[in-house]
């Protein structure tokens, strides 16, 4: 028995952090268990991998990051979703549709 | 936008290291006691809560590492962080560090050196204006394919009046003539211009005005330096009288320092554009040219071809077979310095690699000593490059230094080669460093650093811990190829420095050779003086001579003097006279056959002075006037070649040097090396000052002393000024003029040879490493050898045998390399030389048709 998969798939990280700050500002762990609660559990993001993406996506100009108090008064970085992100979070998403669909037909068109 | 973001957040985070990190700790951190807080609602316990957390999301440290090494700076903080590590390694191991620059400064430096001197020289563009569209012309002759840089005035004129290729074109010629000036003379280079020179180059005269073609004999340009050396200032030269050749001219304008064509010209007086000399066989002019800035070289030598033609048609008999031709300017002045340099060139490149090869092996000693800690570092999960790059930054870090050092002794080197080049080694004045051999040598170093850290580098990749860390080279355990690699260094470092020290050897024979020839009269212990007595008629000449015999005669009554006489034609000097003569009873005379020598005119005691012998018959004497039946005194070499084993005293000598007056040959000297010590000993025929006074008013005095010649410069000078004060005078030995005319064979030869000293000094360091590194290494297998009884003497017989047979090697692959270098060195040779070579680059159908 091996555990069921949970890497996040290569590449669609960006997307899902981008999305999921398109609801409202949120602090790492916050984006963290959103992801995983909205996937049911399928995806689980490591912190070393979330936070660094985060960097980078704010260094792309997709998100813009400000030290706030969470409701039990802790210090917490907040990331917001910029106009060019949430751009950006369209163009991915039709991106990935497509591609969904296509696989989607493929592997339909197999069985 | 988001570049923007990259650069300033990178800066930001560069600048404040301590707030970035303590941001991302406190992030990592806020995310992990969030995710305990989630698990603690979820009912555990604080200390499960913790650990659910961890096995979750991994370690805090990890977490926090990975968050740290995102961004460029951190590529740039790395760079930064192993360029410092490897500057303290450099200084922590001093021997290494001072060995490794020192050579790659001399590699380098030498390399700077020669760069600047070829850069200055071949690539940099002539200071003139245009300079690429001017050109020289010259005479080729298609049926022997010999070609002169001279042009005849007639053809010259007709090429000016027709050639639509060119813009401008001025004849000139020049010499080293006695200028007099108000009140003293001086010795310079006078050249005879046309109106069309100015325009040729572009010039703009600095005070006055330029020449016009009513300025003809009258008036003349000087340099801005001469003009500073006799008038104080270039305003205060305008309107000021020289003397040049006994005639007066009058300075009209001052041309710019930068201005040096031809060559060391300080007067350049105004001829006639109607060239005097109307002779098509008469070659007395030079000839420069600006081309059309629409047209080019090849365009131009087209049309040039076709004019030729045509006045070979018009005159067939002086024209037959002649072509005048155009010669990119900068191409007819670096003329045959481009093997010489390119050679030279080749040699610093020599040296280049041996520093190369011993930096290499410098840098696989260090990485053989890091190995261990290469490998830890491979086990601790390195990438490879992660550790190449610090041995990579330590040979860069290296090698630019050494550049640096390698440049500041580029300043002395060039100023040295400058010094040391010959005479008519050209644009020696514009030689000097500059932002061109800078980057050559930042180049270079770069280049020097990539090439010697690829080995170590790749070793460096190639560690593998595993292998390594059982190793232990203290114990005499080591891997085989590592010697192999070294042995192979040291055998091409030997076969390098081997080629360098045979091309070293052979330049020098050729040199010892030349400097031990006998040149058929002493050298030693001879003060030459250039003088030049202003002279316009025949009796002008004649009191010269008359003045020159009186001067013998004082300075032969000087304290220190031996012997005193005056010469035209004095050997390795600039003038002399060669042409064709005939001699009683030979038959008639036949143009095409009649015998050549050198021609020189004399005074009496000239052989003695020189130290000729005088084989038979007498020298001239106080008795042999114009008035007295003309004389002649012949060389063994001219006896030989007119009268065979007949007694040649008596016999009747004619020349066409100014007279063709009959001599009757008096006496017979020895044979002298006219030119230079690498010529052969040729026939000359004597006559004597007093029936040739033409040629004795602008002749050598040569003195014989008992003292160091030099140190009775002064005193000559003024028994001569007291005489007359209008002899241009310019003092020299005969040791000196003797070594000028190898000057070229002996630059060539010193150049190597320093080269080849520094290689070997290469070759032994590098030599001497391996063998200490090797020997170090068996340290413990030889005292193993030892307690078991050897010989001392037989272990140093192995290392010594070791290295005889690397020697071996490398000088067998060196004689290789030498022949195969010498090969393509003499066709390198041979292809600069060969004289008609332009010839083959016409196309002839277009020359054809535009006939």
């Amino acid at each position: 028995m091996t555990d069921a998969n949970t890497d996040v798939i290569q590449g669609t990280l960006d997307m899902l952090i981008l999305k999921t700050l398109s609801l409202e500002p949120m602090h790492g762990f916050g984006i963290a268990r959103r992801v995983e609660q909205v996937s049911r559990g399928v995806f689980k993001v490591n912190p070393g991998s979330l936070l660094t993406a985060l960097q980078r996506l704010e260094r792309a100009g997709w998100l813009d990051a400000e030290w706030r108090q969470t409701e039990n008064s802790r210090r917490a970085k907040f990331y917001t979703l910029t106009r060019a992100g949430r751009k950006q979070l369209e163009e991915e998403t039709a991106d990935w549709t497509r591609r969904a669909s296509a696989i989607a037909r493929l592997l339909k068109a197999e069985g | 936008m988001s570049l923007w973001r990259q650069l300033t957040y990178g800066l930001r985070s560069l600048a404040n290291r301590a707030k970035h990190d303590r941001d991302v700790a406190e992030e990592v951190e806020q995310y992990f006691e969030e995710a305990e807080a989630a698990w603690r609602s979820r009912g555990l316990s604080a200390k499960d809560a913790t650990r659910a957390a961890r096995l979750e999301a991994g370690s805090v440290t990890v977490a926090k590492e990975r968050v740290n090494a995102y961004g460029w700076e951190n590529t740039a903080r790395n760079f930064f962080g192993d360029l410092r590590f490897a500057g303290r390694q450099l200084l922590k191991h001093k021997a290494f560090t001072a060995t490794a620059t020192l050579t790659l400064a001399l590699g380098i430096g030498a390399n700077a050196a020669i760069f600047t001197v070829i850069e200055s020289i071949l690539l940099a563009p002539l200071p003139y204006k245009n300079a690429d569209k001017l050109a020289v012309l010259d005479t080729h002759w298609t049926n022997s394919g010999h070609t002169t840089a001279r042009v005849t005035g007639p053809d010259a004129v007709d090429v000016r009046n027709q050639a639509r290729s060119i813009e401008a074109m001025s004849l000139y010629s020049s010499g080293n003539l006695g200028v007099q000036l108000r009140d003293h003379s001086v010795y310079t280079v006078v050249t005879f211009v046309d109106a069309n020179f100015a325009r040729v180059f572009s010039l703009q005269p600095i005070a006055g005005r330029l020449l016009t073609d009513a300025d003809a004999h009258h008036a003349a340009l000087v340099s801005e330096q001469f003009a500073r050396d006799n008038f104080a200032n270039a305003q205060a030269a305008l309107g000021q009288m020289l003397q040049v050749e006994n005639e007066p001219v009058e300075i009209v304008g001052v041309l710019p320092e930068s201005f040096d064509f031809p060559a060391q010209t300080r007067v350049w007086e105004a001829y006639p554009l109607r060239p005097a000399s109307e002779e098509r066989t008469a070659f007395n002019y030079k000839a420069v040219a600006r081309l059309r800035s629409s047209t080019t070289f090849q365009a131009a030598q087209t049309e040039l071809i076709g004019i030729s033609r045509r006045l070979e048609s018009a005159y067939p008999e002086a024209n037959r077979n002649k072509q005048i031709l155009p010669q990119p300017l900068h191409q007819a002045l670096i003329g045959n310095t481009r093997p010489t340099l390119l050679f030279l060139w080749a040699a610093v490149g020599l040296i280049l690699l041996i520093a190369c090869v011993n930096v290499t092996h410098l840098q696989l000693v260090r990485s053989m000593e890091r190995e261990r800690e290469l490998a830890i570092r491979r086990a601790l999960g390195s990438s490879s490059r992660q550790v190449m790059q610090p041995v990579i930054l330590e040979s860069l870090l290296v090698s630019l230094i050494g550049g640096a050092a390698g440049v500041l002794l580029a300043f002395p080197a060039v100023r040295v080669l400058v010094e040391m080049a010959p005479k008519d080694l050209p644009r020696t004045n514009e030689i000097h460093l500059n932002g061109w051999v800078l980057g050559f040598t930042l180049a270079l170093s770069v280049l020097t650093a990539l090439a010697s850290s690829v080995l170590p580098a790749l070793k460096a990749a190639k560690v593998d811990p595993a292998e390594t860390l059982k190793q232990d080279a203290s114990r005499g355990m080591t891997r085989q190829g590592a010697t192999m690699l070294r042995d192979g260094l040291v055998v091409a470092e030997v076969a390098a420095t081997f080629v360098l020290a045979l091309g070293a050897a052979l330049l020098l024979h050729t040199m010892m050779a030349l400097s031990d020839r006998d040149m058929g009269y002493q050298t030693r212990q001879l003060l030459v003086v250039d003088a030049d007595a202003p002279a316009h008629s025949d009796q002008d000449a004649q009191r010269a001579v008359q003045q020159f015999n009186g001067i013998f005669a004082q300075l032969a009554a000087m304290p220190g003097i031996k012997h005193v006489a005056g010469i035209m034609g004095l050997p390795t000097s600039a003038y002399g006279s060669n042409g064709y003569y005939t001699v009683t009873g030979a038959g008639p005379v036949d143009v095409n056959h009649s015998p050549h020598a050198d021609f020189s005119v004399a005074s009496p005691g000239y052989f003695q002075a020189m130290g000729i012998p005088i084989k038979r018959g007498r020298d001239f004497s106080q008795q042999d006037t114009g008035e007295s039946p003309f004389v002649a005194v012949i060389s063994e070499s001219l006896a030989k070649q007119s009268f065979g084993n007949a007694d040649p005293l008596g016999k009747q000598v004619q020349c066409g040097l100014d007279s063709d007056k009959w001599m009757t040959v008096v006496g017979v000297v020895g044979d002298v090396r006219q030119e230079s010590p690498a010529e052969n000993p040729g026939p000359t025929l004597y006559m004597p000052m007093t029936q040739h006074p033409y040629y004795g008013n602008q002749i050598h005095i040569v003195l014989r002393t008992e003292v160091k010649p030099l140190t009775l410069m002064n005193a000559v000078q003024e028994t001569i000024a007291r005489m007359n004060p209008l002899i241009a005078m310019r003092f020299t030995t005969m040791d000196a003029m003797v070594n000028t005319s190898i000057a070229t064979e002996r630059f060539r030869a010193a150049l190597i040879s320093s080269f080849a000293g520094v290689g070997l000094l290469l070759a032994m360091l590098g030599v001497y490493g391996t063998m200490a590194y090797t020997v170090a290494q068996r340290t413990f297998e030889i005292g193993v050898r030892m307690a078991f009884g050897a010989e001392r003497g037989a272990i140093l017989s192995t290392v010594l045998a070791h290295a005889a047979k690397l020697a071996c090697y490398g000088i067998a692959v060196g004689l290789v390399l030498s022949l195969l270098l010498a090969r393509l060195v003499t066709s390198m040779l041979a292809a600069a030389l060969a004289p008609g070579w332009r010839a083959t680059h016409v196309d002839p159908m277009v020359a054809l048709r535009s006939a």
